[in-house]
């Protein structure tokens, strides 16, 4: 005897399959994050007065020009690297008075805490995958700007 | 007296101008009577509009709130989408076409976001944020994988010295 079987049916059926297949496949499990945070200086000044600061690197610089400021130059301050496991925290000075508590919550996840004078100025919590680019900002003096950026790092 | 020479008279006052010009300004400025004439009424004409209403001091750098007032245009720019109707006659006709395909895509949409949501690939990024004052915002730049956060908390004085690596200070 002939069954008809309807053809959405069969594909969808097969989709099914192969989709739950897909899903079933183990994402590997992240071990250490290794991150960068920089702080940024975002000017209109061609040079910065502090010879030690130096221009961002291109990556960073074409990311800070896509976002809606007009400031024409962007200069790195500090930089550090670290790595973070899953569940740990990690707090890192960028300034005499600036500092940043970053912590694996889970394993997908990152809490940025901003501290300035040693007082927390804002928490964000979000996935930070590779090539994404996690920017605090605000003002400074004489329409200038500072930033902290964090990203992933090879 | 030209145009440009007003304005530049009134770039000096404001303290707008380059130290190279400002000398310039004020060297003839010793010279020319009418400039010094004009300057004196501009500051006269400050003073007098200074009883009149306090200076508006913007919560961000004056760049930054016209590209938020540029970005908003933009985005009122954006063309409507278009209504599209089905009739219930093609819908009868296409059903049992796009009800599998409807299904297949909605699971794949399900599949990639638990998969994107892994810090080690993807570009998923569910973002809470708790800030400690109320005129905090974010920014997210889908395209460049760029998410910004932009406090009130500002630098002071001793950043702008620039000299040091307290470019974040309160």
């Amino acid at each position: 005897m002939n069954t008809t079987i309807f053809p959405g049916s069969r594909l969808l059926g097969t989709a099914v399959a192969a989709l739950f297949l897909l899903g079933a496949i183990p994402v590997a499990r992240a071990g250490e994050l290794k991150l960068e945070a920089q702080l940024i200086w975002g000017t209109n000044d061609k040079m910065s007065p502090n010879p030690k600061h130096k221009p961002v690197e291109p990556d960073i610089e074409k990311r800070l020009k896509g976002l809606p400021f007009k400031w024409s130059n962007y200069f790195e301050v500090n930089r550090k690297r670290f790595k973070l496991a899953p569940g740990e925290s990690r707090r890192e000075r960028m300034s005499e008075e600036c500092e940043i508590i970053v912590k694996r919550v889970g394993n997908d996840q990152l809490e940025v805490t901003l501290l300035g004078k040693g007082t927390q100025v804002g928490k964000i919590t979000q996935a930070l995958p590779k090539k994404e680019l996690l920017l605090l900002g605000g003002n400074a003096p004489n329409f200038t700007a500072w930033f902290v950026a964090l990203r992933q790092v090879e | 007296m030209d145009f440009d020479k007003q304005l530049k008279l009134q770039a000096y006052l404001d303290g707008e101008l380059p130290e190279g010009e400002r000398r310039a300004v004020e060297s003839s400025l010793a010279q020319d009577a009418e400039a010094a004439a004009l300057l004196a009424e501009f500051r006269h004409t400050n003073a007098a509009l200074g009883t009149f209403e306090s200076e508006l001091k913007l919560p961000e750098s004056r760049e930054f709130f016209w590209s938020k007032i540029e970005r908003e245009l933009r985005r009122q720019e954006v063309v409507p989408r278009r209504e599209t109707q089905l009739s219930w006659l093609w819908w009868v006709g296409w059903r049992r076409f796009l009800v599998p395909v409807g299904a297949v895509a909605a699971l794949a949409l399900l599949l990639v976001s638990l998969r994107t949501n892994h810090p080690g690939g993807g570009t998923g990024s569910g973002i809470v944020a708790t800030f400690a004052d109320d005129k905090a915002f974010t920014y997210r730049d889908q395209t460049q994988g760029t998410t910004l956060v932009w406090l009130s908390y500002a630098a002071d004085d001793k950043s702008k010295e620039g000299a040091s690596e307290e470019a974040i200070q309160d």
